[in-house]
């Protein structure tokens, strides 16, 4: 009994498909199926309202959500988990936390490309593996379609796909703070795709722009980490707050003059130089190549991103 | 007593089938005891639901909850959590609408084999999921709103509306969903 370890509850979904949306309105105006997402009012008090034509979840080859099929998501070696972990193993002392995770990302020698549609096992660190002849893989594409009314003027359909998306190593944890007595969080999105599109077609789909592609989409989003954890709240006005505090300021004479660590108190300079290093707590977002129709613009990259202070605050527009 | 027209054809070919000879009809036989030890508890469950949530308004009538036909009352049902000792909440507001689905199943499986090899590795039982295909959603809102006081009837009550989302006719959600412990029990 003693050695019976904390077993989360595993989640896999087989045979998985999503498919919802907004049907044109027949000769009656009247419509068999409505996705809207309003109450979003515009800075001059007008209506916002988000219209979703399509929103899915496919298998690999659904020609962006022409031709829909089933995928699996997670595996059953490694699958999606919800789980309360020992904070004592993840930097959270003496705390139990929540945490929801994607399958896990694994050793480079194990694992699939997180880009390649026909990768086999050992070149690199995705768990979840690309379809084949035949099996179905566990990769998804995903994609939404949808327009935007502010007041009476409706935009363009703007659509947006992600083809053999993998969320591998994503999380979100969940614990209590003592001294704010507060709910805190972390959050990690990794998200990576051989192809992600945005393209905008006229209200009845005869007409689209060009296709902006970012092919072997990277993107890895650390929101929060251990020593400066998402805070969440509600103001007393009524208002979401999400924070993530600052880092804690050395007291004086902690660091020496010349930064060096001789200099300086030994603890005090290894805890930041261990937070200045540590690269779980920065984003990345990497592009293979960004092209707009037959024009390449080659491709972007924006890598240790560390967040060292976040406010947002929504603020209702009527008072 | 309505009679229709075919009510005579019907009834004739239903005669025709069961004359037709079955060639998958077996015989009943008794089970011996050993046979029976063998039997466990199988099968599982087969659900449809229609599930509706102050369609026409929830029981609570005052200054702020009424009737869905009363424009001044919100009709919906309200869900509000704290996220800070005292701090303000967060809320699911106005939840209101009808959903039903067919064919929700819920057994136990044994997998062994297929997920691209993991089966044959993973050969455990699984809690399965089944999911119904399509849901058909009438009319289903709900809203995403941060408020400073958990009743709408406080005083001093101050809600700020993120978003409300609204849903109509059939989603398709296919596939099973598999429920399993890990780590290492």
């Amino acid at each position: 009994m003693a050695r019976i370890d904390g077993a989360g509850l595993g989640l896999v979904f087989e045979n998985f498909k999503f498919s919802h949306g907004t049907d044109q309105p027949d000769a009656n105006g009247e419509q068999a199926r409505i996705f809207r997402i309003s109450g979003i009012k515009s800075t001059d008090g007008r209506d916002v309202d988000i219209t979703v034509n399509h929103l899915y979840i496919s298998g690999t080859g659904s020609n962006y959500g022409e031709n829909l099929s089933p995928v699996n998501l997670g595996r059953l070696a490694n699958p999606w988990e919800i789980d309360v972990v020992d904070g004592n193993t993840i930097g959270v002392p003496d705390k139990a936390v929540l945490q929801f995770s994607a399958p896990s990302q694994v050793a480079a020698a194990e694992g699939y490309d997180c880009f390649g549609a026909s990768a086999s096992a050992g070149t690199g660190t995705c768990s979840s593996r690309p379809a084949t002849a035949d099996y179905i893989g566990e990769r998804a594409d995903v994609g939404i379609q949808m327009n935007v009314a502010v007041g009476d003027d409706r935009s363009a359909n703007i659509n947006i796909h992600a083809k053999s998306a993998v969320i591998d190593g994503s999380y979100l944890r969940l614990w209590g703070d003592n001294n704010r007595h507060q709910m805190v969080g972390q959050f990690k999105l990794n998200f990576y795709s051989p192809e992600v599109s945005i393209n905008a077609c006229a209200q009845d789909g005869s007409s689209c722009g060009s296709r902006i592609i970012l092919s072997n989409f990277a993107l890895e989003l650390a929101l929060g980490n251990e020593l400066q954890p998402m805070l969440f709240d509600v103001d007393g006005s009524g208002n979401f707050v999400v924070e993530i505090a600052a880092i804690r300021q050395p007291a004086s004479g902690e660091i020496g003059a010349d930064g060096l660590r001789s200099s300086s108190n030994a603890e005090t300079w290894d805890f930041y130089n261990s937070y200045y290093t540590n690269p779980d707590y920065r984003s990345n977002l990497s592009i293979g190549n960004f092209s707009v129709a037959d024009r390449d613009f080659g491709s972007a990259r924006v890598q240790g991103m560390l967040i060292q202070h976040l406010n947002i605050q929504t603020k209702d527009l009527a008072q | 007593m309505i009679r229709h027209p075919g009510t005579a054809k019907y009834g004739l070919a239903l005669a025709m089938l069961i004359a037709l000879p079955s060639p998958v009809r077996a015989e009943l036989a008794s089970l011996g005891d050993q046979a029976l030890s063998d039997v466990s508890g199988q099968g599982g469950i087969y659900l449809s639901g229609d599930v509706s949530i102050n369609e026409m308004g929830g029981p609570v009538e005052n200054s702020h909850f009424g009737r869905c036909d009363d424009a001044t009352r919100k009709c919906g049902a309200r869900f509000a959590w704290r996220l800070k000792e005292t701090g303000g909440w967060m809320v699911l507001d106005d939840i209101r609408g009808n959903f039903s689905f067919e064919g929700l199943t819920l057994r136990v499986r044994h997998v062994d084999s297929g997920f691209g090899g993991d089966g044959e590795l993973f050969n455990r039982d699984v809690l399965e999921l089944g999911l119904p295909n399509t849901v058909r959603f009438n009319d289903v809102r709900f809203k995403i709103a941060a408020s400073n006081t958990a009743r709408p009837t406080d005083p001093g009550f101050l809600q700020t509306d993120i978003f409300s989302v609204e849903m109509r006719g059939e989603v398709v959600m296919e596939g099973n969903l598999l429920v399993f412990p890990t780590g290492n029990p």
